[in-house]
């Protein structure tokens, strides 16, 4: 053990009074600016909307913490960005609290109670593990230098597909020079540091509790020696030292003061963000209070303080950007400039003293900072940006939530003005009567159970594509024979079963959904099961997710899950096992939403089929395009749909038999995506129901028929 | 100044229906009710032109018919009318489309607007003339499938653009107040959401009837109309048959269908 006092660095060495003073006042004006940015920022998050994200908040920082210290969201799907940023944090982290520890005994303990810690041992070590997160940082920050410089990634490349090259905002320069300062700024404080850690080894190298322990600072010493070889001695060095221990002081002072000010921030905003996350985000939207009289997102102070928090947390990692299967096939709509803009239109005009007008303050229409109503209505509400973005920004109730208003108002495409008019009269999004809903029923062989007359186990929601596309009642029929092979005591609403009302809530129309949400749960009520079952996960979500809300609490099943329980409970048999190479699609609703992504998988194996996965896959699954209303909205011609994008995925898979979908609407967007693209007689898109039942053996051999002919 | 918008709530038919045990009517069970096509665009004409107007322009929505219609009307509340009036009493029921016209005119003759819109049609009688049998009873000028509107509220005079047969337009002065009927397309109606709807719950619908108007029941209904319903029926299909062959071969069969018909053969 090494107890020696004098083993430690003695702080503002050779320094005149006046120089410590001019240094504390030039730290304490720092200390003001960053309280003053601060004060800036939580006034701006304070302008907005109440949100009720303060619940269970030891259970949310413990979330925050476990995130940030295992880095998880920041290496999913960039492991090497994952890793230096990892360097960059702990390194941070450690010279923070070095700093910090400093800062305790010189300024606190020995002062007040003339007690001293850092010496000897302690400070020897503290020096090594220092200068190791020193080198961490510097590690870190060159690959990052690196990965903008050369690797050139589309997903830090700022230019906004909502903006025409002419437009001022189109390219966000400002943005990159931030970046760039910022890395230069962080790299150039640690240069500085151990160039000062080295001239002063060389300034005092004939104090031997220096010189002799310089390797505990092996950066360092490093540097000193090669100094020195260079020839510069004690007193040059000790020159060389004052000017840049004033350099150095001087940019990291001005770095913290300029934290709030800058895309440093994140290292606050982005925690609060995690803190703050909410697992039901996009799963569960934002119920509106009764007594509320305005909807949804008109002005910037119509977000709430989350959503304002969630602006300034976004790091412009580009993930979201990557992963939006609007931004993918050019529609003018990513996920990362909508957060974007809003921010700059948050920091334009909330940061300001007064509040300005109101007219100020609308965030749609089609200035510089505005959000356009064709960026909204691009959105397909598929979840994949929410899924992936690192700091837990809600990008999809926000998108929503500035919809609601368009609705209000009146701002869609007539087609889809239509389709919301048609639901109201008729229940159903196809703008079919009421009455035909259970119509393909007529077909089966038997007579399925009226759940609103007789008690039934399982309550099957069937949902509008399911019961009135012709390609899905196929499917549906099936599944039906499937239920009745397996002896599940089963029955449907029949024509008192509404749209569920996933992608009407989704599209933004609030009332409309209200209205079918409370439909539907009035009606269910009135029956006697145990549990729901629907195979479409549209319906399944916002019955599972949504409907508890409105009063509406039904345990509710997709069909991978009832099947896979009955295939190994043995209540369905197999009596064929398939040769096939397939894909899996998870569709959104299902796999994303409701994390299904294993009882489809599960059940694929059971049947024996090959299956290859597509580079996007589970979590990253590209949305088919159809989600959000965007099924009722026709997607312009002459640019690939998504669901395009997505069939030439799979059509890269060799001798690829089969293309499998497990959601209705799914089944309708890739039957068609096949045959545009040219895969038609390649292979084939089936449901899977439609596998299972090529695999069951079925007792009533008309039944089998039956299915085969279908 | 006030602009009264003549509105009708429509029905519409499911595939499959039936026919009243009278065969007067479809049964009840089996039709879908909503506001006329045709209203929704004069409607939005009444809005646009409030909207556009500096001083104050009241926009009133006026129908006659039984309970049902006030769902219509509060559609119409909710896209921003300022009040909406149902007309109706029992003996109303039958009125063809000239006798509806005469109760419209006395409610207009109490409200006093300074432009009436009514829809050129409605989708499911398509008489075309509830509105010009409105404008006659007043004794107002009037034009028909108005397809552009220059007007500026308070002026005597508007300009509009009617919709000819094949394609051609016609434009015609008019002198105000006056009756225009509103063809479709004129406009883009406007959204009404399920929330504003139900926020229009909250206003008053008035309800005028018969002696309201200083009408009485031999001014109304069947008894009043000119035409009245005998029967209706679900025509036979299938009665056109192709006739293949020369034409001296179809002349043939021609002539013997013909004869067959006459009973001569
Ligand atoms: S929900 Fe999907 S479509 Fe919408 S912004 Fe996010 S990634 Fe893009
Ligand atoms: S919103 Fe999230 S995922 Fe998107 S760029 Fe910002 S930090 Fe990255």
């Amino acid at each position: 053990m090494n107890e020696a006092q004098e083993i430690t660095r003695i702080l503002f060495q050779g320094f005149q009074t006046s120089s410590i003073y001019l240094f504390y006042a030039f730290g304490y004006s720092a200390i003001a600016v960053f309280l003053y940015g601060c004060y800036v920022q939580v006034r701006k998050y304070r302008r907005g909307q109440p949100d009720s994200a303060w619940g269970e908040f030891l259970a949310r920082f413990g979330d925050m913490v476990k995130t940030m210290l295992t880095h998880r969201t920041i290496k999913r799907r960039d492991k090497a960005a994952g890793k230096a940023h990892a360097a960059i944090f702990f390194g941070f982290v450690l010279l923070f609290l070095g700093t910090a520890t400093i800062t305790l005994e010189y300024d606190i303990t020995e002062p007040l109670f003339g007690f001293k810690f850092w010496y000897g041992d302690f400070y020897l070590w503290f020096s090594l593990v220092l200068d190791i997160a020193g080198t961490a940082v510097i590690a870190g920050v060159l690959y990052m230098m690196y990965r903008r410089k050369w690797l050139k990634l589309p997903k830090l490349d700022y230019k906004r597909p909502d903006r025409e090259p002419t437009d001022p905002d189109y390219d966000r320069s400002e943005y990159r020079r931030e970046d760039w300062a910022f890395l230069w700024g962080f790299i150039i404080i640690l240069i500085t540091g151990f160039l000062l850690e080295a001239s002063r080894l060389i300034w005092l190298m004939n104090d031997p509790t220096v010189w002799d322990y310089r390797w505990w600072s092996p950066v360092g010493a490093l540097i000193a020696n090669v100094l020195h070889g260079l020839g510069i001695g004690p007193e040059a060095a000790g020159h060389f030292r004052t000017g840049l221990w004033w350099f150095h002081g001087f940019i990291a002072l001005t770095f913290v003061a300029l934290i709030p000010f800058t895309k440093v921030k994140h290292i606050f905003t982005a925690s609060a963000s995690l803190m703050f996350r909410d697992p039901m985000a996009g799963r569960r939207l934002p119920m509106v209070p009764e007594d509320q009289e305005e909807i949804g997102v008109k002005t910037i102070t119509d977000l709430t303080w989350k959503n304002l928090l969630n602006l300034d947390a976004c790091t412009k990692c580009g993930r979201c950007h990557e992963a939006c299967p609007a931004n993918a096939v050019g529609a003018p709509l990513s996920p990362r400039d909508v957060i974007l803009s809003l921010r700059e239109f948050a920091n334009n005009t909330l940061q300001k003293k007064e509040l300005p007008d109101e007219a100020e303050l609308d965030v749609h229409g089609k200035d510089i900072g505005q959000v356009f109503m064709e960026t909204l209505w691009s959105c397909r509400t598929c979840l994949a940006c929410v899924e992936i973005c690192p700091v837990a920004v809600e990008h999809v109730p926000i998108i929503v939530q500035m919809r609601r208003k368009l609705v209000d108002e009146g701002n869609m495409e007539p087609i889809l003005q239509k389709t919301l008019q048609s639901v109201h009269k008729n229940g159903n999004s196809m703008g079919e009567s009421k009455r035909k809903r259970a119509k393909w029923t007529k077909d089966l062989p038997f007579t399925i159970k009226d759940a609103r007359k007789e008690p039934v186990d399982v309550m099957w929601f069937v949902g509008d594509y399911a019961s009135f596309d012709p390609r899905n009642q196929v499917v549906t029929k099936s599944f039906a024979k499937l239920m009745r092979q397996a002896g599940v005591d089963f029955g449907l609403l029949y024509e008192a079963e509404m749209n569920a009302g996933n992608d009407i809530r989704r599209v933004g129309e609030e009332g409309l959904y209200e209205f079918l949400a409370t439909s539907n749960i009035s009606t269910l009520e009135k029956c006697d099961f145990q549990s729901i079952v629907t195979t479409d996960p549209h319906s399944f979500n916002t019955i599972r997710n949504e409907y508890p809300d409105f009063g509406g609490e039904f345990e509710i099943n997709h069909y991978t899950t009832v099947i896979k329980q009955l295939l190994e409970q043995g209540k369905l048999k197999l009596n064929k096992q398939l040769d096939l190479t397939v894909t899996f699609h998870d569709p959104c609703h299902l796999g994303r939403y409701n994390k299904g992504y294993d009882a489809p998988r599960d059940i694929i194996k059971m049947l024996g089929c090959d299956l290859v996965e597509m580079a996007r896959n589970r979590d990253n699954s590209f949305c088919c395009g159809a989600g959000g209303g965007r099924i009722w909205i026709p997607d312009p011609v002459g640019i690939q749909k998504p669901s395009e994008n997505r069939i030439h995925e799979a059509g890269e898979i060799e001798d690829l038999d089969v293309f499998i979908v497990s959601c209705p609407k799914d089944l309708t967007m890739f039957e068609d995506a096949r045959k545009t693209a040219g895969y038609e007689g390649k292979f084939e898109v089936k449901e899977l129901i439609e596998l299972i039942t090529e695999c069951v053996e079925f007792d009533d051999e008309s039944v089998d028929e039956d299915a085969d002919a279908a | 100044m006030k602009i009264l918008v003549a509105v009708k709530e429509v029905a519409s038919l499911d595939d499959d229906f039936e026919i009243r045990d009278d065969h007067l009517d479809v049964d009840e069970d089996f039709l879908l009710y909503d506001l006329n096509e045709w209203d929704d665009y004069s409607l939005e004409e009444a809005m646009n032109i409030k909207e556009a107007s500096d001083s104050d322009v009241e926009v009133v929505v006026v129908s006659v018919g039984p309970d049902r219609v006030e769902e219509s009307l509060r559609k119409c509340l909710a896209k921003g009318a300022d009040r909406a009036i149902r007309v109706w009493s029992d003996e109303m029921e039958g009125s063809d489309s000239i006798t509806i016209g005469r109760v419209l005119a006395a409610v207009a003759e109490q409200e006093k607007p300074d432009m009436i819109f009514a829809g050129v049609q409605s989708s499911d009688d398509a008489n075309a003339s509830t509105g010009i049998s409105l404008s006659s009873y007043l004794n107002w000028p009037h034009a028909a499938v108005v397809a552009g509107l220059e007007y500026t509220p308070g002026s005597n005079k508007a300009v509009v653009t009617r919709e000819l047969e094949g394609g051609m337009a016609q434009e015609v002065e008019i002198s105000c107040p006056a009756v225009l009927t509103i063809q479709l397309g004129i406009n883009t109606p406007r959204y009404a959401s399920l929330r504003g709807i139900k926020q229009a719950a909250a206003k008053p619908i008035e309800e005028i009837s018969l002696s309201d108007l200083g009408l009485s029941a031999e001014d109304v209904g069947a008894y009043a109309s000119f035409a009245r319903v005998r029967r209706m029926y679900i025509p036979e299909k299938g009665m056109a048959t192709m006739i293949d062959g020369t034409p001296a071969e179809q002349a043939a069969k021609l002539a013997e269908i013909i004869k067959e018909y006459r009973g001569e053969l």
